[in-house]
C-alpha cells in the first residue's frame, strides 16, 4: 500500500514536472508586459488574450502553417506510398537479389541525416528545388522504417488471400491496393502519424534549404521570430503554443499508436 | 466490387486457372518496379551523399563556385589545427557523457515505478512523453523564457531554496548544464517508454522465484531484472549516444538569440552539429564541413560497432 503510494507521489511529481513547460507557455503567452517583467514570475496568467491577434500580426503565421500542413500532409502520403509498394515486394515477389537489397536498405538506417546535409544541399541546387515545397518534401519521401513495418505486416497475411486474389484475375497492385493495405491500417496509421509529425517538427533541413517565406515552415518561421528583439515573450509563447498545439492535440486522440511507434524505431528528433 | 465473389464457374469447370500476369525475367522484374519510388529516394538523398561526402572532403570549395580544388587531406590537416573543431568535439563529449548515463538513470527509474498495475497509468505516461514529440523549436523558446536570469522560472525556484540566481545561458560555464537539463526534458520520457516494454517482457514469475527465495528488492533488481533488462539498456544506450553526439537544434536555438553568435559566450557550447553547420552554410566551406560530416559519420559507426560487440558478447539474452 505504502510502496503504490510512493509510486503515484513519484509519478505526480515527474509529470508535474514534464508539463510545466507547456502550462508556462500558456501562462506566458497570455501575460501583460507589466506581469512578465518580475521577479519572482506569477504563477497564474492575465488573460491577455489579444496577446494571440498581436502575435498574429505581427509575422504571416497563416502562410508558414499552410506550409507547413502542406509539407507535412504531401511527405506522409508519399512515404505511405513508397513504403507499402516497398515493403510489399520484399514480402510478396520474388525477384533476384532481394535479400541484398533488403540488407542494403536496412543499413542505410545508420546513416545519420547531418553527415548528408551538404551534398543533399548540392543536389537539391542542381535541381533547382532550393527555397521550394518539394525540396522538403521529397528528400524524406522513403523511410526504413516504414518499409520494414509494411514487410513485416505483409508476410503475415495468409497465402489464400494472395491465391483467391489471384484466381480472381486480379494483379499484384490491385490485390495491393483493395485487399493488403485496407488490412495494413494499423501501420498505414503508425507510419503516417510518424512521418507527420517528425516532417511538422523539422528544422535543420528546412532551414537550410528555405529562404523565403514563401516556403518557410513554422519552425524555421519561430526560430527566426525568436531572433527578433522587439517579439517580446509573450508573443514568443504565444508562437510556440500555436506551432505545438496541432501536434499536442495529435498526440492526445493517438496515444498508443504515436508512443508505440516512435518507442519503435528509436530515432532521436 | 466483391471481392469474395468465387471465380466463373467455367474457369472451374474446365480446370484453367487464371494464368500470372508476370511470368520468368518479368516477374523478377516487377519486384524492382515496386521498389523503384523508395529505392530511387534513398539512393539519391541517403546512399550517393553518404558516399560523396568523403569525395567532398578533399576538395575545397564555396558551395557556389564551378570549380572545386582538389587539396588532397587539406581539410583533415586543418581540422587537425582547428582548436574550434577540437573544442566542438570535447563539448559534444562533455554534454554525451553527462546526459546519456543521467536521462538513462532517470529514464529507468521512472520506468520501474510506472512499472505496476496503477490507474492513470496512460495518463502519467503521456506526460513524461509529451515533450518528445512536441517541436523542439517551440520548446526550446519557451525553455530560453524558463532560463532567462532575470524573470526566469528556474531562478524564481532556486530562490525558494536560498540559492543564488544563475546566469544560465549568458554564462560559459552554465550553458551546457542548460542544454543538458533540456535534453533530459526531452528524451527522458522517450526512453522511459522504451525501458518500459523492456520490463512488461521480462517474466514475472523470475522476480517472484527470487522473492520467495528470500531476495529484497534490490537483490531481485540486481540480480534478475538488470540481466534481463540489458538488451533494452543496450539499446536505449546506443540510441541516446548516437542522439546525443549529433545534437543541434538546442544549442542552435538557445545561443543564436544573444547576438546571432550561435554557439553561446566563449562558444562554451559549441557543438560538432553547430560548427558542421557554420562552417558550411554560414561560411560555405563545403569541402572543411564535409570533413567534419566524415569525422562524425566515422564516430557514430564505431560507437555503433563497439556497442554492438560489446552487446553481443555481454547481453543476456533469453
Amino acid at each position: 500500500m505504502i510502496s503504490r503510494l510512493l509510486r503515484y507521489l513519484v509519478l505526480t511529481v515527474a509529470a508535474v514536472a514534464f508539463v510545466f513547460p507547456f502550462y508556462w507557455m500558456v501562462v506566458t503567452s497570455l501575460n501583460d508586459p507589466d506581469q512578465l517583467y518580475v521577479f519572482p514570475p506569477r504563477l497564474l496568467p492575465s488573460w491577455q488574450w489579444h496577446n494571440y491577434a498581436e502575435a498574429w500580426s505581427q509575422v504571416p503565421w497563416a502562410r508558414f502553417y499552410a506550409n507547413t500542413v502542406l509539407v507535412a500532409a504531401l511527405t506522409t502520403l508519399l512515404v505511405i506510398a513508397t513504403s507499402a509498394l516497398a515493403g510489399y515486394a520484399f514480402a510478396a515477389l520474388g525477384f533476384a537479389g532481394k535479400a541484398i537489397v533488403f540488407g542494403t536498405v536496412l543499413a542505410i538506417y545508420m546513416v545519420p541525416s547531418e553527415v548528408t546535409l551538404v551534398p543533399n544541399y548540392i543536389t537539391l541546387a542542381h535541381l533547382g528545388w532550393l527555397d521550394s515545397y518539394q525540396a522538403q518534401i521529397v528528400p524524406f519521401g522513403a523511410s526504413v522504417f516504414g518499409i520494414f513495418l509494411f514487410r513485416q505486416f505483409f508476410l503475415t497475411l495468409p497465402k489464400d488471400l494472395w491465391d483467391a486474389a489471384q484466381l480472381d484475375g486480379s494483379s499484384h497492385l490491385r490485390y495491393l491496393w483493395s485487399v493488403a493495405l485496407p488490412l495494413a491500417r494499423p501501420v498505414v496509421v503508425t507510419v503516417g502519424l510518424f512521418h507527420f509529425v517528425a516532417s511538422w517538427n523539422a528544422f535543420l533541413w528546412p532551414l537550410i534549404v528555405t529562404s523565403t517565406d514563401r516556403y518557410r515552415p513554422l519552425q524555421v518561421a519561430l526560430a527566426s521570430f525568436n531572433l527578433v528583439d522587439s517579439h517580446q515573450p509573450m508573443y514568443l509563447a504565444a508562437g510556440a503554443l500555436m506551432t505545438t498545439l496541432p501536434v499536442l492535440i495529435l498526440f492526445l486522440f493517438a496515444q498508443r499508436q504515436l508512443v508505440g511507434g516512435i518507442a519503435a524505431t528509436g530515432i532521436h528528433g | 466490387m466483391d471481392r469474395t465473389s468465387s471465380p466463373p464457374p467455367a474457369r472451374i469447370l474446365t480446370g484453367t486457372r487464371a494464368r500470372p500476369r508476370w511470368s520468368g525475367a518479368a516477374a523478377g522484374l516487377e519486384g524492382y518496379v515496386y521498389l523503384a519510388p523508395a529505392l530511387l529516394i534513398l539512393v539519391v538523398f541517403v546512399v550517393v551523399p553518404a558516399i560523396w561526402v568523403l569525395v567532398l572532403s578533399f576538395y575545397r570549395w564555396d558551395l557556389i563556385s564551378s570549380d572545386a580544388t582538389f587539396i588532397a587531406g587539406g581539410n583533415y590537416l586543418r581540422m587537425w589545427n582547428d582548436p574550434l573543431w577540437w573544442k566542438s568535439l570535447w563539448q559534444t563529449c562533455y554534454f554525451v557523457a553527462v546526459s546519456v548515463p543521467l536521462g538513462m538513470i532517470l529514464a529507468l527509474l521512472l520506468a520501474m515505478v510506472l512499472n505496476a498495475p496503477l490507474r492513470g497509468r496512460a495518463l502519467f505516461r503521456g506526460a513524461i512523453f509529451s515533450p518528445y514529440i512536441t517541436p523542439s523549436v517551440a520548446t526550446i523558446v519557451i525553455w530560453e523564457w524558463i532560463f532567462n536570469k532575470d524573470y526566469g522560472l528556474l531562478n524564481a525556484v532556486l530562490a525558494v531554496f536560498h540559492l543564488p540566481a544563475v546566469a544560465w545561458l549568458n554564462s560559459p560555464t552554465w550553458i551546457m548544464p542548460s542544454i543538458i537539463l533540456y535534453s533530459l526534458w526531452v528524451h527522458t520520457g522517450f526512453n522511459a517508454v522504451i525501458f518500459l516494454s523492456g520490463l512488461a517482457n521480462i517474466p514475472r514469475e523470475l522476480q517472484d522465484a527470487a522473492r520467495v527465495d528470500g531476495a529484497g528488492p534490490w537483490q531481485v533488481f540486481w540480480n534478475v531484472t538488470w540481466p534481463l533488462l540489458s538488451p533494452t539498456t543496450y539499446f536505449v544506450l546506443l540510441i541516446s549516444t548516437i542522439g546525443s553526439f549529433k545534437v543541434f537544434n538546442v544549442v542552435f536555438v538557445l545561443t543564436s538569440g544573444n547576438g546571432g553568435v550561435s554557439g553561446g559566450p566563449d562558444r562554451a557550447a559549441m557543438t560538432i552539429g553547430v560548427y558542421l553547420y557554420k562552417q558550411a552554410f554560414e561560411f560555405f566551406r563545403a569541402g572543411y564541413a564535409s570533413a567534419i560530416s566524415v569525422a562524425l559519420f566515422a564516430i557514430i559507426l564505431a560507437l555503433t560497432l563497439v556497442q554492438m560487440r560489446v552487446a553481443s558478447r555481454r547481453v543476456f539474452y533469453q
